[in-house]
């Protein structure tokens, strides 16, 4: 059976004011979540059922295509449109492609909503239905944006995407989906799919190695020896963790994002190439892209503080340049660190006075007591001390 | 024991606080934080962004203040600003009000929490220790105000 798939990100539609669905510009759909982009984990969920021609339409701005282009998991790739204002009507134009070149049925879905359905099983209701259009739903009955569509039923699928997927032309019976939902509205909703993913509340795995348990580190990730990590927790590839910093309650912190030294991520996740600076407190946020999302205050906020937030630059030469001018930065600094601090010890063990007064008042009695019987007509020093302090 | 009330200075904090706003904003609070016990109260309602620099004038007028024995309070802090404050972990370090109203009783109370404490019982008729009334207020774009 020869069955297409269309993925649709962004087309936020509804008349009600609904999320962005996105953080700093970028769709929640090309964020990495647990080390892969979460459309990349939908199109490998396709490919496990046997769906493997699939489209990917948005109309998300073509300066995301840098983080998107980790999304090829397959000699036969997704092809990715970026279709722009005119996202429907190419998924239109999509469909009537593949009914043309004989699809038995087509699957669209918008990202939107991140599904765990079990294709196969929606696909024998569709047929067991014989309906033109088989839609999800969730527990509420409310949909997920997930359809099955018949060739026969190019009208109806003309009116659904005409719709924006929001209305159906004819009644349809609707699929209940059993598995996990997350709606992925908001950065709150992209953070719990991660912890959800790291609590193994779906099917979500980390895509690196768990070095302790609960504690999944990606290739080529580094943390500090003094840092402390606290799992469950992620640590994406090429990822830094430096010094003294904590990372704890779940935090994850995805490629190539780097915590500075003493700062602390708690119930925290940092988006890809998020630098954090040193001394800080991140609680209940997602971060990335100069924007932080907390979660509990339900608030977004833009900082562009290079030391408080920043961005590891993307392309990988400029990474590299940046990494060996902090290189030869450092190495002078330790040359003049060590010689500082040679001097300061030898000007200290010059100093005879302080060095005899050391040794001295290691071997020295807290209190001297008179040589011979005679009481000392002096009162002694350290008893005075031992009075003032004492009050005694 | 003789309680003499001094001038509270509640200043209005602009929407941006980077290098060249903190600057500005520094000296413009800098002859109120050079009194004897200043009593200063930031409102931070209209913050929409604050950087490091910010933060650090804010220190700096902590400092300032408990220097001469004064103290300077936060209040109607902007949901960028808690968050900026709490990420920096100086929020820890500011006694911080839901309002300008509440910032400014607070000087009059001997411990922080007293009159908070007493809100519910005002509301149920018992009058209140101390009322904070102001007493002039300078409208020339500074925002700040006296309160006695």
């Amino acid at each position: 059976m020869d069955i297409r798939a269309i993925l649709l990100v962004g087309g936020v539609a509804g008349e009600d004011a609904l999320p962005p669905e996105s953080i700093g510009g970028i769709p929640l759909a090309f964020m990495d979540v647990l080390g892969l982009p979460v459309i990349e984990r939908v199109l490998r969920r396709l490919q496990r059922f046997g769906i493997c021609a699939t489209t990917v339409i948005t109309d998300a701005p073509s300066t995301i295509l840098p983080f998107t282009q980790r999304a090829e998991i397959d000699p036969r790739a997704p092809q990715l449109e970026v279709a722009g204002e005119e996202l429907w009507d190419a998924a239109e134009t999509t469909f009537r492609q593949y009914v043309s070149e004989g699809a038995d049925l087509v699957i669209a879905m918008r990202l939107g909503p991140y599904v765990e359905v079990d294709y196969d099983e929606m696909i024998q209701h569709h047929l067991d239905k014989r309906c033109a259009i088989s839609m999800a739903v969730d527990s509420q009955n409310a949909t997920l944006e997930l359809f099955v569509i018949s060739p026969a039923g190019r009208f109806d699928a003309r009116e659904l995407f005409q719709s924006h997927l929001q209305r159906l032309r004819r009644e349809c019976e609707p699929f209940p989906v059993k598995g996990y939902v997350n709606r992925l509205a908001q950065a709150a909703d992209l953070r719990r799919l991660g912890l959800d993913g790291l609590l193994a509340r779906n099917a979500m795995r980390p895509e690196a190695v768990e070095v302790k348990p609960g504690v999944f580190l990606g290739r080529g990730a580094r943390i500090h020896r003094k840092a402390r990590v606290v799992a469950p927790a992620f640590i994406g590839a090429r990822g830094k963790v430096h010094a003294e910093a904590l990372i704890t309650r779940g935090s994850i912190l995805e490629h190539h994002a780097e915590v500075d030294c003493g700062t602390v991520v708690e119930n925290s996740t940092l988006l890809p190439f998020t630098r954090l600076g040193a001394g800080l407190d991140v609680m209940h946020s997602v971060v990335g892209f100069h924007r932080l999302a907390h979660l509990i205050r339900n608030t977004e906020v833009e900082i562009t503080d290079a030391k408080l937030v920043d961005m590891v630059p993307i392309s990988p030469v400029s990474r590299l340049a940046g990494s060996t001018a902090a290189l030869f930065a450092f190495i002078p600094k330790q040359i003049y660190r060590g010689v500082r601090a040679l001097s300061h010890r030898e000007s200290s063990a010059a100093d005879p006075e302080c060095a005899e007064a050391g040794g001295s008042a290691l071997n020295a009695p807290v209190l001297e007591a008179p040589a011979s019987g005679v009481e000392s007509s002096e009162f002694p020093s350290n008893l005075a001390v031992v009075r003032r302090y004492g009050d005694d | 024991m003789e309680t003499i009330s001094r001038p509270v200075v509640v200043k209005r904090m602009p929407e941006r606080m980077n290098l060249k706003q903190a600057r500005k904003f520094w000296k413009e609070v800098q002859p109120f934080l050079n009194s004897d016990r200043p009593q200063v109260v930031f409102d931070m309602s209209l913050v929409r962004h604050i950087d490091a620099a910010g933060i650090d004038v804010l220190l700096q007028c902590m400092r300032e203040a408990m220097k001469r024995d004064g103290d300077l309070k936060l209040a109607a802090l902007s949901p960028q600003s808690a968050v900026v404050l709490e990420l920096t972990r100086t929020g820890r370090l500011f006694e911080i009000y839901e309002n300008s109203t509440a910032a400014v009783k607070s000087f009059s109370s001997f411990l922080p929490n007293a009159l908070r404490q007493l809100e519910p019982q005002t509301s149920q008729g018992v009058v209140p220790m101390f009322t904070a009334q102001p007493v002039s207020s300078s409208d020339d774009g500074s925002g700040a105000t006296l309160a006695a």
